[in-house]
């Protein structure tokens, strides 16, 4: 029983039981679409969480990184003709190289200087997708082929879900791995101030660029396996709206978890799907935005530990509750402490 | 020559709308911590306020106080409802706070307005000027003279009247200018809606050029951070000048280097400036106590 309690374990389990639901019922293609969306997400939302949750660094250019690995994914297999899993890496790696260059950038920055450098950053890099026509073709835009793994091709979406889960869980483990080592303690102590884990030895230098880095490589992950998904791309795609949406996801989500960022990815897809079926909702142009917006405001202020840890925050405030009844029925002071 | 002067001329002429937005960024900045991400949606929003009463029959100067008094509910009521009961949030909350206006007002301003593009007429219609074979158009004159008025109306109550010895002491030390019996919340409510204003302002003079939509105000925003970034987040003249300087220099690279690039090179710029002087021209740099 004791191997069911290790977290490891449980993500594994849990990964493949998901993984088999669209096999096992019958699910309609644009669905399954949907679902897959919602592990890319779930995937640049991790990344973006280690980021902002662990590391406490704020970016707004992330959309860059996933559409840089999109058309990296989209060169390499298309004109390159490299076997996709080989390009799956890259389009992660090369990002992650750019993203040690905007680490170093964060390293002079915090809080809003980084934010609008950044922001400038995703502005740029978006300007490059839609001028560098060679790379990207402009708003023409690119496509690309199914992947085809081992002379096998990808093409329904029940298989592709298997293959985005086994690549979820890979980098879902490789973080758990990651924040719960020294890394993962040093991030969090550069988060709560960079002075005091200056003081403790911790080299800001090292631990911010290991931040950028590992969330760009998720993006990068993330933007490729988006690319053989829809197959199609285009500039526009990779603006500051999906910056948004990633800060949103990992907002309303939880921060600092990688269970909250899953949801965040699936609250992002979904929320949109749910308000289709409401027809009062659905004439509202836009209303998804709107709730999204209202939702990540409503969750910083009053929950700002995200859906994730709703749960253990209501339990605390109701304990909190019941204590200071107990006390003031005993017309002491709480704890007992006072008369020390 | 000509061509370089009518670029210094255009370029001034845009940089005095960054400016405008730039100055009021730094207000909101200076006074209450916080960086109005939106700032640039709530201008749009002010400025398709302006294009409905145009288009409802109303003359032009209508419809300019229009907007402006929408503005100034607007910064009123934004500060209230999502600044105001964050104010003891950190500052990454504050952030999300306003990047999640940004998502709330382009979502609204599509559910109110659509997606489409709307001309609007400028403010002075008369013909152009010919100084020298520089064309100037006297409604490039008129936008910059009337920042330049409206800066210089701002600078006299920050430096001459009382408000404004609130507002420096509250972008100073808000405790200190709490115990000197200054009522800091009401100098809040203030400096949004100068702000608010001020983006309209560069809004509805801009909409000539960018047309109203959705998206108008994507490029100012973006431009009036480079302002205030290159003159520095610590003073008030300081985004003036980096506003008017942006605005030249912009048009210069599109002219002289390259249209297709101007973005790149101009955000490259911004990155450049903050990681080498990150306080700004204008700005003191101080060292951060733990």
């Amino acid at each position: 029983m004791n191997l069911l309690k290790n977290k490891a374990v449980q993500y594994t389990i849990l990964a493949f039981v998901v993984a088999l639901i669209p096999l096992l019922l019958d699910i309609n293609r644009s669905t399954l679409t949907l679902w897959n969306m919602v592990i890319i997400y779930a995937i640049i939302a991790i990344g973006f969480n280690i980021l902002l949750g662990y590391a406490g660094q704020i970016s707004l250019g992330h959309a860059a990184f996933m559409g840089l690995g999109a058309y990296i994914a989209a060169n390499l297999t298309g004109n390159l003709e490299l076997p996709f899993l080989l390009s799956l890496v890259l389009s992660g790696l090369i990002p992650m190289v750019i993203g040690l260059i905007l680490g170093l950038v964060a390293l002079r920055l915090e809080g809003h200087y980084l934010a609008i450098a950044t922001l400038g950053f995703g502005v740029a890099i978006q300007q490059v997708f839609k001028e560098w026509t060679a790379f990207t073709n402009g708003f023409s835009g690119v496509r690309a082929d199914n992947p085809v793994i081992f002379g096998l091709e990808i093409s329904e979406r029940e298989h592709y879900f298997i293959l985005g889960m086994i690549i979820l869980l890979l980098l879902v483990l490789f973080a758990h791995y990651l924040l719960k080592s020294k890394t993962g303690r040093a991030l969090l102590a550069m988060r709560d101030s960079e002075h005091a884990a200056q003081a403790m030895g911790v080299s800001l230098f090292k631990y911010k660029l290991i931040a950028f880095a590992a969330s760009a490589f998720y993006a990068g992950i993330a933007g490729g396996l988006f690319m053989h998904l829809i197959r199609f791309t285009e500039p526009n795609a990779w603006g500051i709206t999906l910056s948004l949406n990633l800060l949103a996801m990992v907002v309303i989500g939880g921060l600092a978890t990688i269970g909250g960022s899953i949801i965040g990815a699936g609250f992002i897809v979904m929320v949109p799907e749910f308000i289709k079926d409401i027809e009062f909702l659905a004439s509202i142009k836009s209303f998804a935005t709107i709730f999204t917006g209202f939702a990540m405001i409503f969750v910083i202020m009053f929950f700002p530990h995200g859906i994730a840890r709703i749960g253990t925050q209501i339990k605390i405030a109701l304990l909190n509750r019941r204590n200071s009844r107990v006390d003031k029925g005993k017309g002491g002071a709480p704890n007992g402490r006072s008369k020390g | 020559m000509v061509a370089f002067l009518q670029n210094i001329i255009a370029g001034l002429e845009t940089g005095s709308l960054y400016a405008l937005a730039a100055l009021g960024l730094v207000l909101i900045f200076r006074t209450s911590g916080v960086i109005n991400f939106a700032q640039g949606e709530m201008a749009m929003f002010s400025s398709f306020i302006a294009l409905t009463l145009f288009q409802h029959n109303m003359p032009y100067p209508v419809a300019f106080i229009g907007a402006i008094l929408f503005a100034v509910a607007l910064g009123y009521i934004v500060e209230r409802v999502f600044i105001r009961p964050a104010s003891k949030a950190n500052l990454v909350s504050k952030m999300i706070i306003t990047l999640g206006l940004i998502m709330i007002f382009s979502g609204l301003a599509t559910a109110i307005f659509g997606t489409d593009s709307y001309f609007f007429r400028k403010a002075i219609t008369a013909d152009n000027l010919n100084a020298g074979g520089v064309i100037i158009q006297p409604n490039a004159l008129f936008i910059i003279a009337i920042t330049l008025l409206i800066m210089g109306i701002l600078f006299y109550i920050i430096k001459k009247t009382m408000v404004g010895i609130a507002i420096r002491a509250t972008a100073q030390n808000e405790k200190t200018a709490k115990l000197m019996g200054i009522s800091v919340s009401k100098i809040y409510s203030m400096s949004w809606i100068i702000a608010t204003v001020l983006g309209a302002i560069a809004g509805v003079l801009i909409a000539p050029t960018t047309n109203i939509s959705t998206a108008m105000m994507m490029d100012v925003h973006l431009k009036s951070f480079i302002a205030a970034v290159l003159g520095g987040f610590g003073s008030f003249i300081g985004p003036v000048f980096g506003g008017f300087s942006i605005g030249v220099f912009d048009n210069l690279v599109g002219y002289y280097i390259s249209l297709k690039w101007k973005t790149v090179i101009v955000y490259g710029l911004l990155i450049l400036i903050l990681i080498f002087k990150p306080t700004g021209l204008f700005g003191k740099s101080y060292r951060k106590k733990v």
